[in-house]
């Protein structure tokens, strides 16, 4: 009860801290309904040709999801850590009950509830906007995990990069230096086969690489099950350590 | 409300950045119950010997918080405010005192802890709309909320003004009635004077002197003295008129060893002797001479001071 009393106090400051950065949160839905304007709507896919949206629009459906997914919580979490660090919050948390976990954890639900919601917006921008189809049916309901499993895994490691980025502006330079070629090269935007054979294998290192894996075949009525799994495992690994990178001493 | 049990312990305590020393060997002991003030210049170490205490630095040598290990301690009866502490802005002063109030299992009536630190009319504003006073002052509520038994308070009153200062310091001294044991940082000497029941001094990472104010007043404060101002004194006629050690001091002749009753007596001494004065300061010592005193911070301020003037030549 007092646990659940500590990551409920500390939810709701993080919950409105955020929503009352209007200009946080314009940007949080806008920069990804941006990128599927241009590329959905503007550059469109070419199933038949050559390039980089060589694929069916369908293929896409992660890598936009990514974005919110990998780009969002980095930034939120470290540059969080950053103001907290900065204005000796941490140091007044440490003589309180709350521990380190429950602090990132609440703010990992947070990032949750704001990226569930944009997750949202952008899979249904997604099947208007570039006309990619899904399969409706059981499968599809795992994009849910996927995205809460997705989320802890960069709220863990934007935790880790505040502890490490010594002010925002670095985590920020940091976030976007981790996040980029994460979502790029993880079997996202960039198939596979495109990719020089010897860099083939570091994709699988990449955990965004098992939530490209996971919703493309949640959303085909496949099983991601294993998929799911790896990204479970790795996800509570990386939330682990970023629970103890958060820093409440010196 | 002070007892015999003892709330802090630090014993040896030593905490180096690199080759800066920032506490050399600090050993004190706070009873339960004690106002314990912390002054000294800045870069003295009283933050650093802060975090010690409450176990947010690692540092060498024993520290006990009511007979535990700072970072084992109960957190429910420990209330820090830090230094610098900048909360989230965009929470009101009432949903940041829930916040915290949230993180523990039985703590005060918001609104009453809001009440207190003089915010009961402001509990709907923003963080970032109050101003620097009342900001100040919801930091202090946070440390409040869970009724604590240890509070630390590093410079609680830095930027309130005297108003809010002094229902702050009224704050205090109910809590510390109420057996509340505080351990305060300040660079005001009138505060720390009016809670504190003793006097920690830090300079240079070593805590040089301890005591009740009026203990390191009499130890170290000088003699109570009179200043005379008027045309034309003469030292030694003063000197022998008075019978007493005569000095100067920018214009003006000093008196030292006068008694307040004594003035009096002085001044138709010196009316007798046909000494012409214009005016008569009288000064006792006060925590503000231990601390410059024992700071050198005077002596500092003097050399700079001549050495501005040399250099004006």
């Amino acid at each position: 009860m007092s646990r659940q009393r500590r990551i409920r106090s500390t939810f709701l400051a993080a919950l409105r801290a955020f929503v009352r950065r209007k200009t946080a949160v314009f940007f949080t839905f806008f920069f990804p309904v941006l990128l599927i304007l241009i590329f959905g709507a503007l550059l469109q896919t070419q199933p038949a040709g050559g390039g980089l949206f060589a694929r069916e629009p369908a293929y896409y459906l992660p890598g936009y999801l990514g974005i919110v997914v990998v780009f969002t919580p980095l930034s939120r979490v470290g540059s969080t850590i950053a103001r907290h660090r900065d204005g000796n919050r941490f140091e007044k948390l440490a003589t309180t009950p709350l521990r380190r976990w429950e602090w990132l954890f609440a703010h990992t639900l947070v990032n949750v509830g704001v990226i569930g919601l944009a997750g949202l917006l952008l899979f249904a921008l997604v099947l208007v906007v570039t006309g990619a189809s899904v399969v409706v049916g059981p499968a599809l309901s795992a994009l849910v995990p996927l995205v809460v499993l997705g989320v802890a895994l960069f709220c863990g490691l934007g935790a880790i990069i505040g502890r490490v980025a010594d002010s925002q502006d670095g985590v920020i330079a940091a976030s976007n230096g981790v996040a980029l070629p994460v979502w790029m090269l993880s079997e996202t935007f960039v198939p596979p086969s495109m990719l020089p054979a010897w860099f083939r294998p570091v994709t699988a290192l990449s955990p965004l690489t098992y939530f490209s894996r996971g919703v493309r075949t949640a959303a085909g009525g496949g099983d991601p099950t294993g998929s799911l799994l790896v990204l479970a495992v790795v996800s509570l690994a990386v939330f682990a350590v970023g629970a103890i990178a958060v820093p409440t001493t010196e | 409300m002070r007892s015999d049990a003892t709330a802090l312990v630090a014993d040896g305590v030593r905490k180096r950045y690199g080759d800066t020393v920032a506490l050399d060997g600090v050993s004190l002991s706070i009873p339960e119950g004690e106002v314990f003030g912390l002054v000294g210049p800045n870069g003295a170490g009283k933050t650093t010997l802060v975090r010690a205490l409450t176990g947010t630095a690692a540092c060498e040598g024993e520290i006990r918080v009511l007979g535990s290990a700072p970072t084992a301690v109960d957190a429910d009866r420990i209330g820090l405010l830090p230094q610098s502490f900048h909360p989230a802005d965009r929470l009101t002063a009432r949903e940041l005192l829930s916040h915290y109030a949230g993180l523990y299992d039985a703590p005060r009536d918001v609104d009453t802890v809001l009440d207190d630190v003089g915010l009961a009319d402001d509990a709907d504003t923003w963080y970032e709309n109050l101003s620097g006073g009342q900001q100040r002052r919801a930091c202090v509520g946070t440390a409040l909320v869970n009724d604590p038994d240890v509070l630390f308070l590093d410079e609680p009153t830095t930027g309130i003004d005297p108003s809010g200062r002094r229902s702050l310091w009224s704050l205090v001294e109910g809590l510390a009635a109420g057996g509340t044991t505080v351990l305060l940082t300040s660079h005001s000497m009138t505060e720390v004077e009016r809670l504190a029941d003793r006097v920690g001094l830090l300079r240079d990472g070593s805590l040089v002197a301890v005591g009740s104010p009026t203990a390191l007043v009499d130890a170290h404060g000088g003699d109570s003295h009179l200043l005379v101002e008027g045309r034309d004194l003469d030292r030694e006629t003063v000197a022998r008129a008075l019978d007493a050690t005569v000095s100067e001091r920018d214009g003006r002749l000093v008196v030292r060893n006068v008694a307040l009753a004594d003035v009096g007596r002085v001044v138709a001494d010196l009316e007798a002797a046909g000494v012409d004065v214009e005016s008569f300061t009288w000064a006792e010592p006060s925590l503000e001479d231990v601390y410059l005193s024992l700071t050198g911070e005077a002596l500092d301020e003097r050399q700079a001071s001549a050495a501005g003037t040399e250099s004006e030549r």
